[in-house]
């Protein structure tokens, strides 16, 4: 007595509500809250950074004093942003990059041993920086690798590179500070253009570019495409595994051109350069409203954040806060943007 | 074609008997391998660095499995245990003995928050764990206020139970982590708690569907883990007489290390609290071999990073994750 | 134009699909229609490239096509419409029209946003549709997107010189009469460009708008009619037809249910999902749930455990008034829930029997606090003989049991958790002939012994043969109520005419 085949096709959607992450269909399309919500979301946090500059200017006005601006602020911030660039486009997917303080690591190292430094006797001026950039964004590129060949999550495959990249940095260091000695490289963190310091000109360019990348590419839609609905994406022929790797090199890259930047700051490399950078940089990025699931943000979204915790960053040394407060600080404001940004359809199961 | 497919068959059916004991196995290598290299290692004297060093990662380790077990990670492992040093520092000179339990405490409430941050505001773990582990670092560097504690006469005293080496001069601390071995062991095997860890990691929908109240059980798993890491922190604050904001930094990676390299899965539902054993085991072995080799820390962080990538590759089970991210 | 023969496709050992054939034809609108579980959703994604036929032949124009993926559907100028909407809410509305085919506006790496926006305007002016193309998906409104999402297949079009051909998967099943008319008008306007198969359970929408109409049943196609010459009913006697064998869902043994009432609804309504749902289940009674996709049924049983609490109306589990906000619950009321993907929500896979029996009431195994293993393995072993569950041992590990074995278990652990309330979500869907029977068995055991079973099924038989009273659902709200004593059941197409 043969009965019907009930079992295995079952009918589309049928599963959606056991699913894991299931892809974010909105059940109902934007209802009259949920469209204010979305308003709120996007303006919110650049009236957070409006009302913070507003309160710390009243509280000490030397916050706005232009030697504070430029110095104090977009100065500390530039070095920030262009990590922010590159952490961007990985969130944007839905993944995230623990890496970047190896990759740091490893750029920095390179840079301070080719370059005049009071180690050894090289003197390759500036293959130094490029060498490093190019390294960085190989050891992006082997992210990307991990993740998308090996078929492992994103965090545990920068989890990983984190610390092998850690170890190369300051293994290659011999285990202490290695001072630049190189004026050229170091002029980099202190020449001004127009009143500005080379960083922060350093910084536009590499927001320009991660903006143009987003609005104007295909890369930057498949990066929208992955992060909005990655099953729907590659039905419809986006290339998913070549654009998740791409975007891994980026960010490689834009660790290198950091690193240099680091470098030159500091004026050595020593173990702990690299320190907190990873923290700081999710911070912002979060903070500036770009949701963690992914599709939703950009590197717009991540210029706000990184001005929010610079400007919070700078306010609390105009205050004379102890700076030890700043890393606990920066841990509630992940907890309070993301809390506050849930609930775009978000997967059942969060691990 | 079927003949193909039997012998397929019969591999994978040797592999998946090998593979539980594989870390055990990896482990007895090691140790020979490593006493080849450096004849000098195995005496007792070094084993007994070794287990001291792997007692303090396991009791770290501990926690983090039940984690894990979950499907989860916690982060803050290390902001914890640094914190609860200092938080046993600063206690002992004023409390006496009552310093370690009150640090657990500490270490277990700060879990528990973690744990509801993650559940409740549905944040994913790595995320929340970052975040309230930066939270523990940014108030331990306050307390310290750039100095170390360090822990005097008295308070001496009163770590000596963890500190010092009272049978057969073996590290006490040693024998502090075969208690909490056992103990980690009977709550999986003979508690509520430890049953729905395996079933919530297994298979969360189905735990769901069955009653559990998969909420409430995660964030317990994370205030043990808050709580072992403490106890952990306290026993290296004993064990080197001070607590400091780092004092636990570069055990991160290790304890990760320690959970998965044994075997169990970051997809959760696979795993133990004695393959934890096995795998602070090994972790150690390498550490302090390494060391001994000749291989300093930093370049030790190379060889665990890649070690754990591959670990991570041979143990996750990609069917409960669809789509990875 | 389209041709589709002797298609066959078969999941483990269930066959979907048999020797199913159709044809389309330029400028024409072909209707699907069928039961659930008729193969409609398969042979769709089968022409639509998502899926590989196991034989049969696909022609296009006359010649072999051979679709690896969903990119030579296209290329074939076939284009599938999602049931579920699969749109990027997130990106605009031009973006997803051009997902991953920007390349003609793209010069120099750089896409010119112009120049896609004007292409995405003329596409949305094919199908009528007057809103900015700049707009993100996620502002429009359903009706909105499914045009959207028939512009997106329209575009095909531009990059392809095959006859298009687009298929429907129950487009209508979220739209309101107006949106519908308006959908059909551009349809019609459509087929001067392309051809349309429209699956659709709403019968007299398919009669509507198809020219020829297809009726599929148990994975073939039965019948083909002319859609001006045939009736809604005369379509219904197609589409079911089976003979019932009484003895095959053990009818004899349906005794009639006590008059206690277990678990009563009144208003119940969860917003968009169902509306006004009032029920009594008494003990010992079978109330089956008849309904096709998005009638509110599957919403109303995961209502019934707490995944989903009601945002009106009310329930009443042994006359006490309450709301059920998670599983744990309705577990603790006495429910207990058989779900449809096993695999998934009812065992957890890579744990013993044993641990899977006890895992809703611990403590039926538990002594002084803790667990003792040798109890709860007394306890597993039990339900092994009882309910003759084929297990080398209580050990064993779910995985590597048959899905009648598995099912059993399932049960095994509301008995033991002592449910007097079971919702038996498709709990045949992936057995075979045998286990089923075994299946029925133990409901009927269940039955007598005073549990009361709240029971949707895939098929129509089923729900008829094993329940005492059956409510009908469609569009979220109960359309029919059927007593079903055993020897006066009602027949499948008086239940078919209040689901469609």
């Amino acid at each position: 007595m043969a009965l019907a085949s009930q079992s295995a096709p079952p009918e589309a959607g049928a599963d959606s509500q056991v699913r894991t992450p299931r892809t974010k269909h909105s059940r109902a399309p934007g209802g009259g809250g949920s469209v204010w919500r979305a308003r709120l979301l996007e303006f919110g946090p650049l009236l957070v950074l409006i009302a913070l500059c507003l309160c710390l200017g009243a509280l000490n006005p030397s916050f706005f004093s232009f030697r504070n601006l430029v110095w104090g602020l977009a100065n500390s911030a530039a070095i920030p942003l262009i990590l922010a660039m590159g952490a961007t486009f990985i969130i944007l997917m839905g993944s995230i990059d623990l890496s970047v303080e190896g990759v740091l690591s490893v750029g920095a190292t390179i840079v301070v041993l080719l370059c005049i430094n009071d180690s050894n006797a090289n003197n390759f001026g500036w293959w130094g920086p490029l060498l490093a950039i190019a390294a960085c964004t190989a050891l992006g590129f082997l992210n990307g690798f991990v993740h998308v060949v090996l078929r492992i999550p994103s965090f545990m495959a920068t989890l990983g590179l984190w610390f092998v990249g850690l170890g190369i940095g300051t293994v290659a260091l011999g285990g202490s500070a290695v001072r630049v000695l190189d004026p050229h490289i170091r002029a980099l963190a202190f020449e001004r253009v127009l009143a500005f310091p080379l960083p922060v000109w350093f910084a536009a360019a590499a927001f320009l570019f991660a903006l143009f990348l987003e609005r104007r590419t295909r890369f930057g839609r498949y990066v929208y495409a992955i992060g909005g609905g990655e099953d729907i994406a590659e039905l419809s022929g986006v290339p998913v595994k070549r654009t998740r790797i791409l975007a891994f090199t980026l960010a490689g890259f834009f660790t290198g051109l950091a690193a240099v930047l680091a470098v030159a700051q500091l004026g050595q490399a020593n173990t702990t350069i690299a320190d907190g950078r990873m923290f700081m940089t999710v911070t912002a990025v979060v903070v500036g409203g770009t949701a963690l699931t992914g599709g939703w943000g950009g590197v717009g979204n991540s210029l706000v954040g990184v001005l929010i915790v610079q400007v919070l960053a700078n306010g609390m040394v105009l205050l004379g806060v102890s700076p030890y407060v700043h890393e606990a600080v920066q841990g509630l404001m992940i907890i309070a943007a993301v809390a506050l940004s849930i609930r775009r359809g978000g997967s059942l199961m969060i691990k | 074609m079927a003949r193909v497919l039997s012998v397929d068959m019969a591999t994978a059916d040797v592999a998946d008997r090998i593979r539980p004991y594989a870390p055990l196995a990896l482990l007895i290598i090691l140790v020979f391998g490593v006493n080849i290299a450096e004849p000098g290692f195995a005496n007792f004297s070094t084993l007994s660095v070794v287990l001291a060093d792997a007692s303090i990662l396991f009791i770290l380790a501990a926690g983090m499995t039940f984690v894990i077990m979950l499907g989860g990670i916690d982060l803050s492992v290390q902001a914890a245990a640094s914190f609860a040093s200092m938080v046993v520092a600063e206690l002992l000179p004023r409390v006496g003995y009552f310093a370690f339990p009150i640090t657990i405490l500490v270490g277990l409430l700060i879990g528990l928050a973690s744990g509801f941050v993650h559940v409740k505001l549905r944040i994913s773990s790595f995320i929340a764990t970052l975040a309230t582990g930066g939270i523990m670092t940014g108030l331990s560097l306050l307390m310290a206020d750039g100095h170390t504690v360090a822990i005097l006469a008295t308070g001496r005293e009163q770590c000596l139970w963890i500190a010092d080496a009272w049978l057969f001069n073996i590290p006490n601390v040693a024998f502090i982590a075969l208690v909490v071995a056992i103990a980690g062991m009977l709550v999986q095997r003979y508690t509520r708690f430890g049953r729905y860890s395996v079933a919530i990691g297994a298979g969360e929908p189905a735990a769901r569907a069955a009653g559990i109240a998969v909420d409430r059980y995660k964030i317990m798993a994370f205030g043990f883990s808050g709580a072992l890491a403490a106890f952990g922190g306290a026993a290296l604050a004993a064990r080197l007489s001070s607590g400091s904001p780092d004092l636990a930094n570069q055990l991160l990676l290790p304890t990760i290390a320690a959970v998965i390299v044994a075997g169990t899965a970051i997809t959760g539902g696979v795993g133990s609290i004695g393959r934890t054993v096995v795998g602070a085991a090994i972790v150690s072995i390498v550490r302090i071999g390494m060391t001994f080799v000749g291989i300093d820390i930093f370049a030790q962080q190379i060889v665990f990073g890649a070690a754990l990538v591959f670990a991570v590759f041979v143990t996750i089970d990609r069917s409960k994750i669809p789509i990875i991210k | 134009m389209l041709r589709v023969d002797a298609i066959n496709k078969s999941f483990g050992g269930v066959r979907a699909l048999r020797d199913a054939s159709i044809e389309v034809r330029p400028h024409e609108v072909v209707g699907l229609i069928g039961e659930n579980g008729a193969g409609k959703s398969t042979l769709m994604r089968i022409l639509s490239g998502s899926m590989r036929p196991d034989s049969g032949v696909i022609a296009v124009d006359g010649s072999r096509v051979a679709l690896r993926d969903t990119h030579q559907a296209n290329e074939c100028g076939i284009a599938l419409v999602f049931q579920e909407q699969s749109l990027l809410v997130n990106m605009s509305v031009a973006e997803n029209i051009f997902l991953a085919q920007e390349g003609p506006f793209t010069r120099f790496g750089v896409v010119g946003r112009g120049r896609m926006m004007a292409a995405a305007r003329a596409c949305l002016a094919k199908v009528g549709l007057d809103i900015d193309p700049a707009r993100k998906a996620g502002e429009l409104s359903f009706a909105a997107r499914q045009m959207v999402e028939l512009a997106k297949a329209l575009a095909l079009e531009d990059r392809t010189d095959a006859p298009l051909t687009i298929l429907l998967d129950e487009p209508t099943s979220v739209l309101e009469s107006k949106d519908i008319a308006i959908l059909f008008d551009r349809m019609r306007a459509l087929k001067a460009r392309a051809s349309f198969i429209f699956v659709s359970h709403r019968l007299d929408e398919v009669l509507e708008i198809s020219d020829r109409v297809y009726v599929m049943k148990d994975g073939a196609v039965v019948a083909e009619r002319s859609a001006d010459v045939s009736s809604v009913s005369e379509l219904h006697a197609m589409m079911v037809g089976r003979e019932l064998d009484g003895e095959y869902y053990r009818e004899a043994r349906q005794a009639s249910s006590s008059t206690d009432i277990v678990l009563e609804a009144r208003g119940l309504t969860v917003d968009g999902v169902f509306h006004d749902v009032d029920f009594a289940l008494r003990r010992g009674e079978v109330l089956g749930i008849a309904g096709v996709i998005g009638s509110g049924r599957e919403g109303l049983a995961r209502t019934l455990f707490g995944f989903l609490p009601q945002s009106a109306g009310t329930l009443r589990i042994n006359g006490q008034e309450t709301i059920l906000r998670s599983p744990t619950q309705a577990v603790a009321a006495g429910i207990g829930y058989v779900p449809r993907e096993r695999r998934v929500e009812g065992l957890v896979m890579d744990m013993s029997v044993a641990a899977n029996v006890t895992l809703a009431s611990l403590k039926a195994a538990m002594r002084h606090g803790v667990i003792d293993h040798r109890l709860e393995r007394k306890i597993a072993d039990d339900w092994i003989r009882r309910l003759g569950i084929k297990t080398p041992s209580s050990a064993q590990v779910c995985r590597k049991l048959s899905g009648g074995n598995q099912q059993k278990i399932v049960l095994a652990r509301w008995l033991t958790a002592r449910s007097h309330i079971l919702i038996l979500d498709h709990p045949t869907r992936g057995l075979d002939v045998g286990a089923k029977e075994e299946v029925y068995d133990l409901i009927r055991d269940l039955s007598s012994d005073g549990i009361a079973i709240v029971l949707t099924s895939d098929t129509l038989e089923e729900t008829i043969g094993l329940c005492h009273t059956i409510l009908v659902m469609r569009d979220g709200a109960i359309t029919a109520r059927f007593a079903a004593p055993a020897g006066a059941k009602p027949t499948q197409v008086a239940l078919l005419e209040h689901m469609v």
